[in-house]
């Protein structure tokens, strides 16, 4: 099969994968990813090569989109409206879940504490879309809801911190430093990605802001946002610097900067919607199935202390936000989906330590699975248990 | 030419507090629902409700803390099998339900400009504000239009 025919194959599967698993109620990502195990390398072989190959540059711009949508939560709006509660809430269970993770993958997995890390990091994204669509079935309305919402629509701008800090951590021990080298190369790797994509954002977002006067259509507005969205990923992979954070910092700048930026994150969702199929298409597709079973003990671990980090760190930060008895029970039973952000960050591991990077990606994929199956029940329980959805007749 | 001496100096504002029944009686006689600004007590304007505002009263969840969200599937809701209460109409307000973040043209622009940047983010019409943020008339694509066939001689 040729490239241009698998992608057309890719598009039209995906799109009716999705309507089928609408209608049980499981979101599109679910039907993506599941497709791409199906088609992929380690079941049918139905993808060409050529796509298989390119996963890295679809993956590093979808990446990309992404971290520049999510920078727009940056905004000092955005921080007034969603309160204290869902601040604290989502920090800490992000944080506790790294912690959690990276400690029970080093002591009692004994995994090499890069590796350890980079699970932990990964651990911290969360992912709406089941969420969402619970919530939006059952019409669920009230304080919970509003928190719940708050919490999985700012986390994963967290995850994208604790990966970049993570991800500089573990490359500094994994190229085997000496004691005093290490330190500083840990701490200037740190430094590095973190102000260096913070000025590279700053950069791209001033000649953004300024230059869109000149458009003067809405296909002009969508090249130009493209365009440099593009260049600053392409200049973020020149220097080394975390792709993620580079886009996260230019949406962050934008919307700070300019009271109409808001049209520019609107006009990629003219095109995201294509690019994020073919994300987890090919996601699906990268996972290893001969591998799978040696995974079962570092899968289950990674299931069950993920959740557990949630929970803890959910909380926690509603103990410290003051906020109601539900929300301090219930709400991390919503985070448990993972899926968009926790692939990116695992392909980036993928590429940047080969000797694990199966492993590790092939783990994120099969959990994934797992976690949006099983993410809508848990939403659904913890809705019924806040009191804000009424179910008749059925169990949950 | 300047924005303002084309613009409509009168327009139907709400406040935050206005709510969803307010709103709807507002424009019982209508034919079609405007963009509707949303102003403060000292006219500065806050939001602007639109008629994709009021369909979004049929959605549940924060549909505004979603935009930054990537991945959500589109939400398919039939309006017509959608179960109110009589409540909603009252609880309901213009602050839940506005745009908060929506594109306003300065009074002194030049029309061209406008037009442009009406063009630019497919509006039809546009809220008109002066240098404090103030709400001062509304400039819709037919009174653009008017203003040329008016140049033109072809209505006086």
């Amino acid at each position: 099969m040729n490239t241009i025919l698998g992608l057309g194959f890719i598009l039209l599967l995906g799109l009716f994968s999705a309507r089928m698993i609408n209608r049980v109620k499981f979101p599109a990502v679910t039907a993506y990813l599941l497709l791409g195990i199906i088609i992929g390398p380690s079941v049918l072989k139905l993808i060409p090569k050529d796509i298989i190959v390119s996963s890295g540059l679809i993956s590093n711009i979808v990446l990309g989109i992404i971290a520049f949508g999510i920078g727009q939560n940056f905004s000092r709006d955005n921080f007034r409206k969603v309160g204290k509660s869902v601040i604290w809430i989502s920090i800490l269970e992000a944080c506790a879940a790294w912690i959690l993770v990276t400690f029970i993958f080093l002591v009692i997995l004994r995994q090499p504490f890069y590796v350890a890390l980079i699970f932990g990091a990964i651990s911290s994204a969360t992912a709406p879309a089941a969420t969402v669509m619970v919530i939006r079935e059952y019409h669920a309305k009230g304080i919970f809801t509003d928190t719940l919402l708050g919490v999985v629509a700012i986390d994963d701008a967290w995850c994208l911190i604790i990966f970049a800090i993570s991800l500089a951590i573990s490359q500094a021990i994994h190229s085997h430093m000496l004691a005093t080298a290490f330190l500083i190369r840990v701490f200037f790797n740190s430094l590095l990605s973190i102000f260096g994509a913070f000025i590279l954002g700053g950069i791209i977002a001033i000649p953004i802001s300024h230059l869109s006067k000149y458009l003067r259509s809405q296909t002009e507005l969508l090249i130009f946002t493209l365009g440099f969205v593009f260049l600053s990923i392409g200049i973020a992979i020149w220097l080394k610097l975390s792709v993620l954070l580079a886009n996260m910092f230019l949406g962050m700048i934008l919307v700070n900067i300019n009271k109409s930026s808001f049209n520019f994150f609107e006009s990629l969702k003219t095109v995201d919607s294509t690019l994020f199929l073919l994300f987890f298409v090919l996601a699906g597709s990268n996972l290893e199935i001969a591998i799978l079973n040696k995974l079962g003990l570092i899968g289950l671990t990674y299931l069950v202390f993920r959740v557990a980090g949630k929970m803890i760190g959910a909380g926690l930060g509603a103990h410290i936000s003051n906020a109601s008895k539900n929300i301090k029970k219930y709400l991390s039973l919503g985070l448990v989906p993972q899926a968009g952000v926790a692939l990116g960050c695992a392909l980036i591991a993928k590429n940047d330590f080969p000797e694990v990077g199966g492993m590790i990606f092939t783990t994120i994929v099969a959990t994934t699975v797992i976690y949006e199956l099983i993410g809508p029940l848990c939403t659904k329980y913890a809705l019924h248990k806040a009191g804000e959805i009424f179910i008749e007749h059925q169990n949950i | 030419m300047q924005v303002k001496e084309v613009m409509s100096k009168e327009v139907i504002t709400i406040k935050r507090s206005t709510t969803l029944k307010q709103i709807l009686k507002l424009f019982a006689k209508f034919h079609i629902f405007p963009l509707l600004p949303v102003v403060e007590d000292d006219g500065r304007l806050v939001g602007v409700v639109s008629l994709r505002n009021l369909i979004n009263v049929f959605q549940s969840g924060r549909t505004d803390m979603l935009k930054a969200v990537p991945f959500l599937d589109e939400q398919e809701e039939d309006i017509f099998k959608i179960e109110f209460s009589e409540e909603v109409g009252n609880l309901a307000m213009a602050e839940d339900i506005m745009e908060s973040k929506f594109t306003t043209v300065e009074e002194d622009t030049s029309l061209e400009e406008a037009y442009k940047q009406m063009k630019l983010h497919l509006k039809e019409e546009i809220p008109v504000v002066d240098k404090a943020g103030k709400l001062v008339g509304r400039l819709g694509i037919f009174d653009i239009i008017r203003y040329i066939f008016g140049q033109k001689g072809i209505i006086k």
